[in-house]
């Protein structure tokens, strides 16, 4: 990385000062569960379907909402896609802005094209990836995120626990908020626009 | 499917001639007038993929019944399942037998109970529709229609 001088390097400075300040204020108006002090995010990246690379980097002005569940789930993972959905319509153009990721839990099912494909199937902007399982592994450490296969299984496979809640990452690549399963899609949509 | 159920309710009637069982025609007619399954619905999903279907059965009767199978053309296998969320996890548990309690009803909904259809043979899109039976432990078997909805 080149370096930077003179009354650039401090505007820099200025602004990243500024952006703290921000999120700052940000944080103490969250109405999901706020992350206090808002917690850095490494970044994990997921191949695509067609071999591209999927960066969960921070973006200027991009938060980033997460979900970490399984395609083979019928009522938690679509009913929080579905709220998703909402948010977006509340949003509107600027849900354009909002990087709305599914993160499957359950790679040995998922590959890369049925996961883009589940979370498509809510809303074209939606991104479904699913890792290696050590990427995988490694983001839910991350996120504080645990599944387990259950015991019991049903008449064509197995289901799967997994932790429920959003999580919220702001621009600056901060976990900022959670959001418990069925805290409501209006809480996520109010966060958001604050943010936005 | 019509047919299919059609045949067993036939069965039932003859069994139920032949052993004498007091359990007469008359009585399943109108038992089945008191149990009323609706409001059902299912989530779009792709072919060979996991469906959720939502409905809700009001049961009349002065007994009380328990929902024990599904059956559907569209699907593999269904089975009722409930969502449970605990300390931030989310748990599913098969309702082998629900029971829908006298003069009661049985409200399925997103988060909670819910068929699970596994392995799904069409794509279900909005519009659609979803022919089910449902199997109850007094031996009606319901037939019902669940619209593809977005929800």
């Amino acid at each position: 990385m080149r370096g930077l001088h003179g009354p650039r390097r401090w505007s820099r400075v200025a602004a990243v000062l500024a952006l703290s300040a921000w999120g700052c204020d940000v944080k103490s108006s969250m109405q999901g569960m706020a992350v206090d002090p808002p917690r850095p995010m490494p970044t994990f990246t997921f191949t695509l379907e067609n071999g591209a690379a999927f960066r969960t980097a921070p973006a200027p002005g991009s938060p980033m909402v997460l979900f970490f569940g399984y395609t083979h789930c019928p009522d938690v993972c679509p009913t929080t896609l579905a709220d998703w959905k909402r948010v977006a319509q509340r949003l509107g153009d600027r849900a354009e802005r909002v990087r709305f990721i599914f993160v499957s839990v359950d790679p040995d099912r998922d590959t890369p094209a049925i996961a883009a494909r589940y979370a498509q199937q809510f809303d074209a902007r939606f991104v479904g990836v699913s890792g290696t399982p050590e990427t995988t592994f490694q983001m839910m450490t991350a996120f504080g995120v645990a599944a387990s296969k259950d015991s019991s299984t049903t008449g064509s496979g197995y289901l799967v626990s997994h932790s429920s809640q959003v999580f919220l990452v702001d621009p600056l690549g901060r976990l900022v908020a959670l959001y418990p399963f069925n805290s409501g899609w209006e809480t996520l949509a109010a966060d958001l626009e604050s943010l936005l | 499917m019509r047919h299919c159920a059609l045949i067993v309710g036939v069965l039932c009637v003859a069994t139920a001639c032949a052993t004498g069982d007091p359990d007469t025609t008359a009585d399943r007619e109108a038992r089945s007038a008191l149990l009323r399954v609706g409001e059902a619905w299912a989530r779009p999903a792709d072919s060979g993929a996991t469906g959720g279907v939502y409905l809700t059965i009001r049961n009349a009767d002065s007994v009380g019944v328990d929902l024990v199978g599904i059956t559907t053309p569209f699907a593999v296998s269904a089975e009722v399942h409930e969502s449970m969320n605990h300390d931030g996890m989310a748990h599913m548990m098969a309702r082998p037998a629900l029971a829908v309690p006298a003069q009661d009803s049985v409200v399925m909904q997103p988060g909670g109970l819910h068929v699970m259809l596994m392995e799904l043979t069409r794509a279900l899109a909005p519009g659609d529709s979803v022919p089910l039976t449902l199997v109850f432990s007094n031996g009606l078997m319901l037939p019902t229609t669940a619209t593809v909805r977005v929800p």
